[in-house]
């Protein structure tokens, strides 16, 4: 019998990294499986010096394929299991979460992004998006918050594990290098004191009474010999992520409708565009925002909307247009013309938003 | 009694080691005596002195700190010490430490050349009870005991641009209680200049207030 991790809400101050593992353990995960990198080394730091307290565990594997493998492993073994990665870590990780997409196996990953290409910087950006939404071979059958804070971090980390288990599709929280070391409070709960049902795993295999009889046989593929039968069944897993897809989607928008200028951007990135937009907004400048939270499945009919009543947009991120590309594919046949701030591997402040979005307006 | 002061904070990741060591470092230099803060930790490569290290210097501190560029694969291959650290305990003055977290960070001092005879060296546990690792007495004593050398505990108790002098003295009292059981002196409380003057000279407990000016969050890698 363990303990409640939170026995009652209180306002804290943490990294966020630190924020993941209290997370994970509000929501019941069993186990973390991981490789250390950084920067998301502090999620495996502070999970194994709390998981022994809790009657958690944690596994240490031999690289990130293996993290990736023992992941599926473990939620096979109906265990909530988790594991957390970035950068080049996150490259090795896409051939087990595309099992897991095969399988519709309900993982949870953590992406602290860091610069690319290949080892890059340690220390930050956004350009995980297009791995982490569609990596791997497949279809991109996962569903990907992009979080923006500590408050975020937890509400996001506990929320996947009820996603995932309830549509049985990889759940990835994609946050940052900044994210991942930066300190700021929060309020840490206890997710049931708010209400928040947290969804029981249960065994793929291994599973009470005799195939057949009792029950279906237990049989999950990732080889198939013909090809129908894989069209068969990944028709029917895309027509399952569509039906989910206006359910699970998230966004944010903010002073849209008289807007000359409406500004994108996800995750940290939003905080600078939001920031601008409150700036230049107190000086009477018409500038709205935009923030997709799941970058996949992306809120399709709202950014067609978007697109469809504005002139312009300004897509900001710390990418060469990662985001920019996932919003054409959504907005496709609507007449907005899409102007950029890229800055790949590098943070992008309010002033520099602000800066671009006055040029804009000239 | 020496006049010297040879101070190594150390605590829990994320506690405020780096702020209180640096802004001790600047309050000593400030009494017009020679300082030298050296940056020992080799823990963690984020927020470290590296990156503000000119500001300082320019402060009247002497600063022994790699410069960024000056390293290769931070956060990747690991950290060295700047050899020049090593003989910190050598320069003339006050010699103020900022050490890594937890253990590992105090083992560190091992690399210090004569730490183990300096008959001025303190080590000083910086606590954040907001922090959930070292939220109450339990904890705190629990973690100093296992830290190894520590001589004494800063209470640093914030949360960030939300802290009040309430959230402040409720750290006192925490804090003190956890150094009345590891029978150690609490050198100070530090809290935000505003904070500070609000509490006064001394906070609920009897402890000395020390008043901070924040720059570490320019310290970011």
């Amino acid at each position: 019998m363990t303990d409640k991790v939170i026995e009652q809400e209180k306002r804290a101050f943490l990294t966020g990294n630190e924020v993941v593992a209290w997370a994970a353990l509000a929501a019941e995960a069993d186990i973390m499986y991981g490789y250390p990198i950084t920067p998301q080394n502090e999620i495996m730091h502070y999970w194994t010096r709390l998981a022994p307290r809790y009657n958690k565990t944690f596994l240490q594997t031999e690289d990130e394929l293996s993290a990736g493998f023992t992941t599926v492993g473990g939620v096979l073994a109906g265990r909530k299991a988790f594991t957390a990665t970035a950068g080049p870590g996150n490259t090795l990780m896409q051939e087990p979460i595309s099992m897991a997409e095969m399988l519709r196996l309900p993982i949870v990953v953590v992406i602290q992004q860091r610069g690319g290409p290949s080892t890059a910087t340690v220390i930050y950006s956004q350009q995980e998006v297009t791995m982490t939404t569609i990596g791997g071979n497949g279809e991109g059958m996962r569903v990907v918050y992009s979080t923006s804070s500590h408050q975020e971090l937890f509400d996001y980390t506990i929320k996947a594990f009820n996603v995932a288990w309830k549509y049985r599709f990889p759940t990835f929280v994609l946050g940052d290098g900044y994210q991942a070391k930066m300190r700021e409070p929060l309020t840490l709960y206890d997710p049931e004191s708010r209400g928040i049902e947290l969804i029981k795993p249960e065994p793929y295999v291994g599973k009470e009474g005799t195939p057949g009889l009792d029950r279906p046989p237990a049989q999950y593929r990732n080889t198939y010999s013909m090809e129908e039968e894989l069209y068969e069944k990944l028709t029917d897993y895309m027509k399952d992520y569509n039906d989910m897809a206006p359910a699970v989607a998230e966004y944010q928008e903010s002073n849209v409708e008289d807007a000359e200028l409406v500004i994108i951007g996800h995750g940290i990135v939003f905080r600078a565009v939001k920031a601008a937009v409150d700036n230049l907004r107190e000086r009477g400048i018409k500038v709205g925002y935009f923030r997709p939270v799941t970058l996949r499945p992306l809120p399709v009919p709202q950014i067609k909307e978007l697109f469809s009543s504005k002139k312009k947009v300004l897509v900001v991120e710390s990418a060469f247009g990662q985001l920019a590309r996932l919003l054409k594919e959504a907005a496709y046949g609507s007449t907005a013309e899409m102007l950029t701030l890229f800055k790949p591997g590098v943070g992008i402040t309010s002033e520099e938003v602000e800066a671009e979005v006055e040029k804009i307006l000239a | 009694m020496s006049e010297r002061i040879v101070e190594a904070y150390t605590g829990e990741y994320a506690g405020g080691k780096s702020e209180n060591a640096l802004n001790r470092a600047l309050e000593l230099a400030g009494l017009g005596r020679k300082v030298t803060l050296v940056d020992f930790d080799i823990v963690e490569p984020v927020y470290t002195l590296r990156p503000i290290q000119e500001e300082l210097i320019a402060l009247g501190i002497t600063v022994i700190a790699w410069k960024t560029k000056e390293t290769m694969g931070l956060g990747e291959a690991g950290t060295t010490l700047k050899p020049s650290a090593k003989w910190a305990l050598w320069h003339q003055g006050d010699i103020i430490l900022d050490i890594g977290y937890g253990v590992e960070g105090v083992k560190t001092l091992n690399l210090l050349e004569g730490a183990d005879a300096d008959p001025d060296l303190k080590v000083i546990a910086v606590i954040n009870i907001s922090r959930p690792m070292t939220a109450t007495v339990a904890d705190i004593v629990e973690q100093v005991r296992e830290t190894g050398r520590i001589d004494g505990l800063l209470n640093n108790t914030h949360l960030s641009d939300e802290t009040t002098a309430a959230v402040v003295q409720e750290g006192a009292r925490v804090v003190t209680e956890a150094a009345r059981l590891l029978e150690l002196p609490v050198v100070a409380t530090a809290a935000m200049a505003k904070i500070a003057q609000e509490i006064g000279p001394v906070d609920c407990m009897g402890n000395p207030v020390r008043a901070l000016t924040r720059f570490m969050q320019k310290a970011f890698w």
